[in-house]
Formats: C-alpha cells, structure tokens, sequence
C-alpha cells in the first residue's frame, strides 16, 4: 500500500523540497552587490529580518490582514454553508457550482476587476460622480480595504465549501431535537451546530489563514505601492533587489510565522473540541 | 465510422505534431530562430513590427519574443548565468540594468566584426558589453495648464505651491532618488542629499503611482501635475493628449539608453548578432523615433523635422546631459530601494 503514496512522494521530493533545501541554503549566504551572493554561513539575514521595525511592521500588516479575513471569511461564510448544507432542493449542485465560480478567475484578473471598480475612475466613482453625491473621487483604492475586499473574494469559495461539507454530517434530527427541549434558533446554532461543526471551522480557517499570509497579487495590485505585505516584500528583495539570501531569510520567516501559527491554531480549536 | 490503423496514425501524428509546435527545444531544431527578451507593450509591438517581420523573416529567422518587466528578466538571465544554454539569445535592458547584469558575467563581450552596422553606432553610446538600441534624457514633465512658469529644475518640485501635486512612478525609484539628489546638490556619484530631500517631499504630500501607466492616467486627470521622467515617455503621452511639456533640468540629468546584449549561454548567437544588426537599421531606428519619441543610436537614421524638433535636445540641454555613474549605481542600488520602500513610501 505505501507503494502508492512513492510517485506523489517523488514529485514532492523533487519540486518542493529540493528547491526549499536550496533557498535555505542560500538564506545563510551573504549579499554582496558587485558578486551578489558571497558564500558563507552566517544568521545575519535573519537577525536583520527580526530586528528591522520596518519588516516588523510588513509581518505585523501581514498578520493583521491574515487574521482579519480569516474571521471575516468565517462571518460571511458560515450562513452561507449552512444554506448550502441544509438545501434539500435540485438546485444544490448548481448552487454549489456557483460557489466555486470565483475561482475559475484568475487572481490577476480578478484584482484588475476590482482596480477597475474601485480606482479613482473607476465604475463606483464614477457612478457617484455621476449621480452628483461627491465631487471628488473617493480613495477606495490602494487602502487596507481594498486589498481585504480583494482577499475575502478569493478565500469565500474555500470556507465554504470546508464548512458545508462538515454541516452536511451533522443530523438534522440534533437541531430538531433542541428545539423540541425548548432552544431558540441562536441557542441551537451556540450549542449544538457550532459545536458540532468546529472541525470544519478549523480546516477551512487555517486553509484560509494559510492562502491570506502568501497573498501577492491582491496585495500588490490593491494595496498600491504603499501597501506592503509580506510576499510582495520577498518578491521585491529576490527581484527588484537583486538580494537573493535576504529574500530567502524573508521567506522562511514568513513560513515559520504560518507554520507556527497554523499548528497553535489548530491544537487551540482541536481541544475546545474535544471539550465541546 | 471505421476507424482504420492508418487513421489512427495520422492521428497521432496530427497530435503529436500539434503538442510540440509549442516547445521551442524541438521546433529549434527545424528552423533558424532568435529568442529576445524584450518589453512587451508598444516596445514589444514596434520590435515586431519593424524588425521581426520586415528585416528577420526575410532571412529565414523566426523571432520569438520572451516578454517581462525588465526585473524579472534580470532575475531571469541571474538566475541562469551558470546554466550551459540560457532562454535568451538577445537581452533587451535599460544601459543601468544591462551595466548590473554584465558585472555578474551574464553577457559576451560583442565581437563587433561581426556586427555589419556596428560602425554607424554613436560612439557616446557604445560599449564592450551591449549595443545601443535607443535613448532619450531624463527631463522633468509638467503641466503647463496648472504651473504657468514653467519649473528649471528638480528644485521646483519642492515648491509649497505644488503641494500634493508631484507624482513619481514607483517603477523609477532610482531615478526618481536621482533627482532628489540633484535638487540637493548631490552628485551622480553621490546620492546622499536624496534621504532628506525625498522626506521632504514626502510631507509634501508627493505621491508614488504603481506603474508608469497609473502615473500617467494622474497627470491626465490632473491629479498631479509634475514628475521626473523619459522625454521620450513625455513625447507618447502629449500625443496621447495628456497635458505635459517638458524640461531638461538645470542641475543635470542622465541619458537612459536601452541596450540589447548576447548573453554568454545564448544557443544561436549568429541569429543573435543578426537580429542586432537588424535593430541598427536606419529604418526600424526611425520607426521608434516616430512612434515612441526616442532617438536613434545611429548616425545615418532620418528623422523627419516635425519630430526631431521635439523629440531631440539643443546644445544647451545636451550639455547638462551625462551617463549615470554605473559603479556607484551598482554599489548603491540596494541602499536606495531600501530608502525608497522603507522610508520614503512607509
């Protein structure tokens, strides 16, 4: 049987952790203008990273944004699932589908719609304008709403499609039930579903969580160029600076962060549910 | 419907064939062809049309374009500089970037015997390294409808009058560094004057668009009203409609040139040095002049009057021009873009 997990394995093997081991060593080089890369094995890039207030500052805008769309994600999400769950009609699989849509668009793409909606002549300012309720176009472009507007578009489709297929195999009999004993609708939801539901919670919030900390083109592209996050600093390091062994110390950091984060998270939630 | 072995074959074939027309590593095999990593956008479509097409299929050389920005293609020709065959045959880059890659022995030194047109090239411009394709200067745009006296310098973009009125492409920063030096009385080789400057600009309320592209769409709706840019870029948006004119600035300004190199793990440099000769022709030269204002690198393109009156410098203007310092640029370049993202834009 463990013959079949060898060819994933391998391509495992072969496309991620090989190039991880390489950005890891190079993460330990020195940068040098005029040769790039000196060999060496130094921390320095690291300790730059952690004690720089400026990438302090994009980790803590990274978090922030990360987390704030996670639960947001969660918030829209949960009704959403719910409805789709509990449909009992032919529609559910057109309904399902249309969740997914989103997704058939590509990132780029779909921030380009949104420049293209919120700029300073874009669709909503214009139509503002247009209507005679403003005179100057209003700054909803390039701002931390625009870019968590842009992220809660592409993780929506994830939580709920986690979400919904964990409320599917809770009996509806156990909310009928807590009725029948005399629960409102909000004391059903507190006691019994949310509960119940918890492992679906915390594997569409970490997925989540995880998609938001590696956000590049919404954060780019909506967060203009004052915005700064934490892929988008890698990517500027690796290419616009051409400083390969700190873009990669970043890079680490910014997997360390999520890791860490991603395993507390879930062992938080995995307890509250076994006390549930 | 029968479906006989012979069919199945052609079949096949058919597919076969259709699944590897996209892969050059095979389809390099059949034909004589030249990979350039180039710009895409007007850059992209004046190459093709003028070079590609009129000068390179006559020869029997299919010209395949690797379109990017220009940081990603570094990253690119870096990333494969120990590699034995490399993506690029011909490397399109500004004269700073191609001077940062070259220190990393990316590129051949050119061997200009083999270069039919290498001695119609202005000697200013030429180099061991990398071809001259087109240049402009460094000026300083502004909109003549809002500033009515027309600005002599960078200093003027410090003027309280214009508060909230600079705009700077993001793309640019050291260029944009550049001119904050001078406006401070530094020097090419020396861009310390810049930090304070660049702050002071910065409570000024000057605002950084995310391309040249979003700069532009704000000088045309008048959301700013001066920057530091490619006369050339100047010339396209005038003819585009968007109120700017321009000026070389007194305290000096560098000339950008944009280069085309041979990278050493080219896999067809004949086809290479071809199409490079093709770049030179006086045709596909006055072809960019006329579309993209930028001037030839030549000394026998013609340029017609109408556009050479304003796309060209006067001898007073010439003089305040000079090539940016490489070395210093090279040593600094990590510094600056530090200042520019951390302090500047924080």
């Amino acid at each position: 049987m463990a013959a079949l997990v060898l060819p994933a394995g391998l391509l495992v093997l072969l496309l991620l952790v090989a190039p991880m081991l390489l950005l890891a060593r190079i993460s330990l080089n020195q940068f040098s203008p005029t040769e790039m890369m000196v060999e060496a094995t130094t921390a320095a890039n690291y300790l730059r990273a952690i004690q720089d207030p400026y990438y302090q500052q994009v980790m803590a805008t990274t978090l922030g944004v990360a987390l704030g769309c996670t639960l947001l994600t969660l918030a829209l999400g949960f009704p959403a699932a719910y409805w789709l769950a509990r449909m009992q009609s032919r529609w559910k699989s057109l309904a399902t589908i249309l969740v997914l849509f989103p997704l058939l668009v590509g990132n780029v793409v779909r921030a380009a719609g949104w420049m293209a909606l919120l700029g300073n002549e874009g669709a909503i300012n214009a139509a503002l304008k247009g209507l005679g309720l403003i005179t100057t176009s209003l700054p909803l472009l390039y701002n931390t709403g625009s870019v968590v507007t842009g992220i809660v578009a592409v993780v929506l489709p994830y939580m709920i499609l986690t979400l919904a297929s964990v409320i599917e195999s809770i009996p509806r009999q156990a909310e009928e039930a807590a009725s029948n004993l005399g629960a409102k609708p909000f004391t059903v939801f507190r006691r019994v579903v949310l509960p119940l539901a918890l492992p679906g919670v915390a594997a569409g919030s970490v997925l989540v969580f995880i998609l938001c900390m590696n956000t590049y083109a919404s954060a780019v592209l909506l967060g203009g160029p004052q915005f700064k996050m934490m892929a988008p600093a890698v990517y500027d390091q690796f290419v616009r600076g051409n400083n390969w062994p700190f873009g990669a110390a970043l890079a680490f950091i910014l997997l360390g962060v999520t890791l860490l984060l991603t395993v507390v998270g879930s062992t938080l939630l995995g307890r509250k549910y076994k006390t549930a | 419907m029968n479906i006989t072995r012979r069919a199945t074959l052609a079949g096949a074939g058919a597919a076969f064939a259709s699944i590897t027309a996209g892969l050059p590593g095979i389809a390099r095999a059949q034909a004589k062809q030249v990979v350039v990593g180039t710009w895409g956008g007007d850059y992209g479509e004046l190459l093709r049309a003028n070079i590609d097409q009129p000068l390179m299929a006559p020869q029997g050389i299919e010209v395949l374009q690797d379109i990017a920005n220009a940081d990603p293609r570094k990253t690119k020709l870096l990333a494969e500089r120990q590699a034995r065959r490399g993506t690029f045959d011909v490397a399109c880059l500004s004269d700073t970037d191609m001077h940062m890659i070259s220190a990393q022995g990316v590129f051949d030194n050119l061997d200009m015997a083999k270069l039919k047109r290498g001695a119609a090239i202005l000697p200013a411009l030429a180099k061991p390294y990398a071809v001259p394709h087109i240049y402009s200067a460094l000026v300083l745009l502004y909109n003549p409808n809002k500033i009515t006296t027309p600005p002599k310098g960078f200093a003027d973009m410090f003027d309280p009058k214009y508060r909230g009125r600079v705009g700077f492409s993001d793309i640019l920063y050291s260029t944009n560094t550049f001119a904050a030096a001078m406006a401070g009385g530094g020097a090419f080789n020396n861009y310390a004057p810049s930090q304070k400057k660049l702050m002071e600009l910065r409570s000024l309320d000057a605002k950084v668009y995310p391309s040249n592209e979003a700069l532009a769409a704000a000088l045309k709706s008048e959301e700013v009203w001066m920057t530091p840019m490619w006369l050339a870029r100047g010339f396209m948006w005038q003819k585009a409609g968007i109120p700017v004119k321009h000026v070389v600035p007194s305290e000096g300004a560098y000339a950008i040139v944009f280069e085309m190199a041979v990278p050493k793990n080219s896999r067809g440099k004949d086809n290479a040095y071809a199409y490079i000769d093709a770049a030179l022709q006086p045709a596909a030269q006055a072809a960019f002049a006329d579309r993209m204002g930028y001037l030839p690198t030549v000394k026998d393109a013609p340029l017609p009057a109408e556009i050479a009156s304003q796309i060209s410098l006067t001898e007073a203007e010439q003089a305040r021009l000079r090539a940016p310092d490489y070395d210093y640029l090279l040593k600094t370049h990590a510094e600056i873009l530090d200042f520019w993202n951390k302090q500047f834009k924080a």
